[in-house]
């Protein structure tokens, strides 16, 4: 079952279109993967709706723009939605179907160091980094914190650190004041975004450099 | 909340000369049904009299511009004319649901405004068709030639829900027209279409 969901505070943003694009599609993916989210999702929309379209506007009588209004209803289609049909990546002999908000969105081929192999999402979003991370099985990452905050969302099979064990839907978001090991058994695949470049508190850092470019 | 101004308008349709008046829920789905089933101009003159003025104060609050916030509009009116045939009534409010039309439009514009890339994601993030629409797990079951499947994908939605309905979930016409909230002549109608293009796709090798 899943147990770590977006706070509040992100669904609220989320619902409203104020989150970046990086962090939308991790609560997309999120939400379709969590009834209990989904709800409050729907919940939220509704109230914001009636709060924004509420009340009574001084000008709604003259206000009818009947250039716009012909412009826009001289054309007479309609827009045809497609269902996107499933897609997959391969690592290290797995294979993963994506979620379905990652079927349009593009990502760059998996570089592999070691137990570890990232995927860029092409998505351009400012100082935020958008990655699928795979761990492949026994793999681990080294303990870490970062000025930033790393959100971490489990897409396919299992991992844990010192906080826990983790299902595919849990979302995890971490700032700062975090340390953490994650480390998985079976291997996994996760969605992750990362605001800044990762430091290592343990080991010889020089070493870890890759790893951190790796991540971030 | 109780507005203690003087109102001497009333809304499209309400006929109430009310500080706050209700939202007119059952006119503006019923909008927003006519304009999917019969591209109705008069109901959609309803739905851009009622929301124009409301997504533009959104919009200036947004963007703090009234150009951006008319631009709100126009993209958002647009897409409600164009995909009112994806609102369902069981799915919550037309305002909810014009809400999240807007929403997905600011959304696109200010990453415009953020990125150099053209690139319009918030129907990735945020679907306006429901993947959980029923007819997908009978799919697979049914129809297990793949190449029928990608020809049914390549159908307009609307038609492609017909062909579901009618022959791989054994609903009747008179059935499905009422699933989908359409009239008969509507389902009969996208039935022959969706035929002839799958017959015009297929072609010669399936007589």
């Amino acid at each position: 079952m899943i147990k770590h969901h977006p706070s509040n505070d992100i669904l609220m943003q989320f619902s409203e279109g104020n989150l970046p694009a990086s962090l939308s599609i991790a609560v997309a993916i999120h939400v379709e993967m969590c009834p209990v989210c989904k709800k409050e999702i729907a919940a939220l929309e509704a109230k914001q709706a009636d709060n924004v379209f509420a009340g009574f506007d001084a000008d709604s009588e003259d206000s009818f723009d009947a250039g716009l209004f012909d412009a826009i209803t001289a054309d007479d289609a309609i827009d045809e939605i497609y269902e996107q049909a499933p897609i997959t990546v391969d690592v290290k002999d797995k294979t993963y179907t994506l979620p379905r908000a990652l079927t349009r969105i593009g990502h760059s081929n998996f570089m592999q160091l070691g137990k570890l192999a990232r995927s860029r999402i092409d998505i351009d979003d400012g100082a935020l980094r958008a990655s699928l991370l795979h761990i492949d099985a026994g793999g681990e990452i080294p303990e870490h914190t970062h000025t930033g905050f790393e959100l971490t969302l489990l897409l396919e099979g299992e991992f844990s650190d010192e906080e826990g064990s983790y299902v595919p839907g849990d979302f995890m978001m971490l700032d700062g004041r975090h340390n953490h090991t994650p480390k998985t058994a079976q291997g996994c695949l996760c969605f992750t975004v990362v605001s800044s470049a990762l430091h290592f508190n343990k080991g010889i850092s020089k070493l870890l450099n890759p790893i951190g470019n790796l991540i971030y | 909340m109780v507005s203690q101004q003087l109102q001497t308008g009333c809304k499209p349709n309400t006929g109430q000369f009310t500080a706050m008046p209700d939202t007119p829920s059952k006119e503006l789905a019923d909008a927003l049904f006519a304009v999917a089933t019969h591209r109705d101009k008069r109901a959609f003159a309803l739905l851009f009299q009622y929301f124009s003025p409301k997504i533009k104060r959104f919009g200036i609050k947004q963007f703090g511009s009234e150009a951006q916030a008319m631009e709100l509009v126009q993209e958002t009116l647009t897409s409600v004319w164009r995909k009112a045939h994806l609102y369902h009534k069981d799915k919550g409010a037309a305002t909810t649901w014009v809400y999240t039309v807007m929403r997905n439009a600011s959304f696109d514009m200010l990453r415009k405004m953020k990125s150099s890339r053209e690139e319009c994601i918030s129907e990735d993030i945020w679907p306006l068709i429901d993947e959980a629409t029923p007819g997908q797990h009978e799919f697979s079951d049914h129809l297990e030639d793949k190449q029928i499947k990608q020809y049914l994908n390549k159908l307009p939605q609307a038609q492609r829900e017909v062909v579901r309905g009618v022959y791989f979930q054994d609903m009747s016409q008179e059935q499905l027209a009422e699933h989908l909230n359409i009239p008969v002549g509507t389902v009969k109608s996208r039935l022959r279409l969706a035929l002839q293009k799958l017959r015009n796709e297929m072609g010669d090798q399936h007589d």
